[in-house]
């Protein structure tokens, strides 16, 4: 029981800092990203070729892990440049499908279909992380780092140059902010913390596969970020608790028939977002609408 | 126009064509360091889109605008706004999601990057501009309230405040008075002046004749694209045909 509670707390967290990092860019750039698992699966793959080809220090991993994912964002970056909302979303859709299909072929780093085994835990100064309890300090250890990082941001000039160019991007420019500047360094630090949550799960799962990095997971993040609230500090976190433990909490409820549990998961996610949507657009924290935009 | 004021801003001959339409024509204007120029004309005259060209929003087919000499020919719209030329829009484009504060600072924060320079210091000495210029502005109170929850002429004092953030020589200014009732309309023309007489440069699209009497150093005048009319307030009202075509029915 314990351990069930320990790998699902392990589990939030590194969703946490997923949807946390994915409401950095939708709820205060306005950019609706589909392909932040993407940049999961980069953290994700090149921890695990770094943890099995050079060092399994975390630090190092990790580091590895956000600059390739940061230099692969520019390419996110360019469309979000370009053009604007559902065009955008357009747009990042096709580069999640184009990095699933990456991730599913190029088989001498991803393992192909069949992903990477084997993976080493984790070390610190020196010392293998194989304890779970020691991996879930290590895992709330990286979440509260990327929470003080995006919420210094947010809070800080950064965060208002970002929330002025998504209220209205003309202004800002006439007010002299670099848009496409701003823009850029956003989901930069988006996709590089986002990459922390990819070394971590690896490492954790000492697994990975494609299966983890597919548009499902970009739009289960999403879902996460539009029912907690984007643009929030808080919201991204409960969407995160709540849609990982809604599947845990049904399974416990013995009257639903076990082999049904599955479809009758999708069919309250489904009914909640539709209901929520409705009554609270601004999600559970949000409560406010943000339309109105110019 | 004596020949010892500087000229800050020089636009010439530019035009700008959208489609079949010669939005503007030809224009040739300089603006004058600390001189008030009105630019009038009837809807539809390109006084919005000369706006647009000035700030590098839009470029021009022809002609070049420059700055203290300059050409800012290919610079960003961005870019250009850091030297010194700030605008409001007719319809505001507040960033209504912020705080009244928010508005202000963020104007004031010139790096892009992800921290400003100057530490501290510089922070507290920003937050103690931003918080005279919502005194000025009479928005004190509101400080903490978004944007888009102020009442209407709240909204046209917070468009001010942010522009005057800006450290800008020229302010760009977009129908800034339409719809205030009379108290505020008799503040807002007061701050304007009193920044004039600081040595803002200011051009202001206008419709209202009081306005254009009462502040005007110089008036422009465009019609269709082209400018048809440039001098003194006196000798521009006080010609028969551009009274009738523009002010005819506001004059009286």
């Amino acid at each position: 029981m314990i351990a069930y509670a320990m790998n699902l707390a392990t589990l939030i967290a590194i969703n946490a800092i997923l949807a946390i990092t994915l409401n950095f860019i939708m709820g205060y750039a306005g950019i609706f990203s589909l392909a932040h698992a993407l940049f999961f699966g980069v953290g994700a793959y090149t921890a695990a070729w770094i943890a099995m080809h050079v060092s399994a220090d975390f630090f190092l991993t990790v580091s590895g892990a956000a600059l390739l994912a940061s230099l692969l964002s520019l390419a996110l970056a360019l469309p979000a440049l370009r053009v604007r909302e559902v065009y955008f979303v357009a747009a990042s859709l096709g580069l999640q499908v184009l990095g699933s299909t990456v991730f599913a072929e190029w088989k001498s780093v991803t393992g192909g279909i069949g992903g990477v085994i084997g993976i080493p835990p984790a070390e610190l100064f020196g010392i293998p992380l194989s304890d779970p309890h020691a991996f879930l300090a290590l895992a709330l250890a990286c979440l509260t780092f990327v929470i003080a990082v995006t919420y210094g941001l947010v809070r800080s000039s950064f965060g208002r140059s970002l929330t002025a160019i998504r209220d209205s991007e003309s202004a800002a420019a006439a007010y002299g902010k670099n848009v496409a500047l701003i823009k850029t360094l956003a989901v930069v630090v988006s996709s590089a913390l986002c990459a922390v949550a990819g070394a971590l799960y690896a490492f954790y799962l000492s697994f990975i596969n494609v299966e983890s990095f597919v548009l499902d997971t970009s739009i289960l993040l999403m879902a996460m970020v539009i029912i907690g609230g984007t643009g929030t500090v808080l919201g991204p976190i409960i969407g995160t608790v709540l849609l990982l433990l809604l599947p845990a909490g049904l399974s416990y409820l013995s009257f639903l028939p076990h082999t049904e549990i599955g479809s009758i998961q999708q069919m309250i996610y489904g009914l909640a977002m539709v209901v929520l949507m409705i009554f609270r657009p601004g999600g559970l924290v949000g409560g406010r609408s943000l339309g109105e935009r110019k | 126009m004596s020949a010892a004021v500087p000229v800050l801003l020089d636009i010439r001959g530019v035009s700008r064509r959208f489609g079949g339409l010669l939005a503007i024509n030809e224009v040739t204007m300089a603006l004058e360091a600390g001189v008030i120029t009105t630019l009038v004309g009837p809807n539809g005259a390109g006084k919005t889109t000369l706006f647009n060209l000035i700030t590098g929003y839009l470029a021009p087919d022809a002609g070049e605008v420059l700055w203290k000499g300059r050409s800012l020919r290919g610079m960003p719209h961005w870019a250009i706004a850091r030297l010194g030329i700030a605008r409001t829009f007719q319809d505001l484009r507040l960033f209504t999601h912020m705080s009244v504060e928010d508005n202000v600072l963020t104007v004031m924060e010139r790096s892009s990057w992800l921290w400003q320079p100057g530490g501290r210091r510089a922070e507290r000495a920003k937050r103690a501009r931003a918080a005279a210029i919502l005194e000025m502005t009479g928005l004190s109170d509101k400080a903490r309230v978004r944007a888009i929850d102020l009442a209407y002429a709240e909204r046209k004092f917070l468009s001010l405040a942010r522009i005057m953030a800006t450290d800008a020589e020229l302010w760009l200014l977009d129908e800034p008075a339409s719809g205030l009732d009379l108290p505020s309309y008799e503040r807002f023309l007061e701050l304007l002046r009193s920044k004039a007489r600081e040595g803002i440069t200011v051009c202001i699209i206008e419709h209202n004749f009081d306005i254009v009497q009462r502040i005007s150093d110089r008036i422009v005048f465009l019609d269709q694209g082209r400018l048809i009319a440039d001098g003194e307030p006196k000798a521009v009202l006080a010609d028969p045909h551009l009274a009738n075509l523009y002010f005819g029915e506001h004059a009286a």
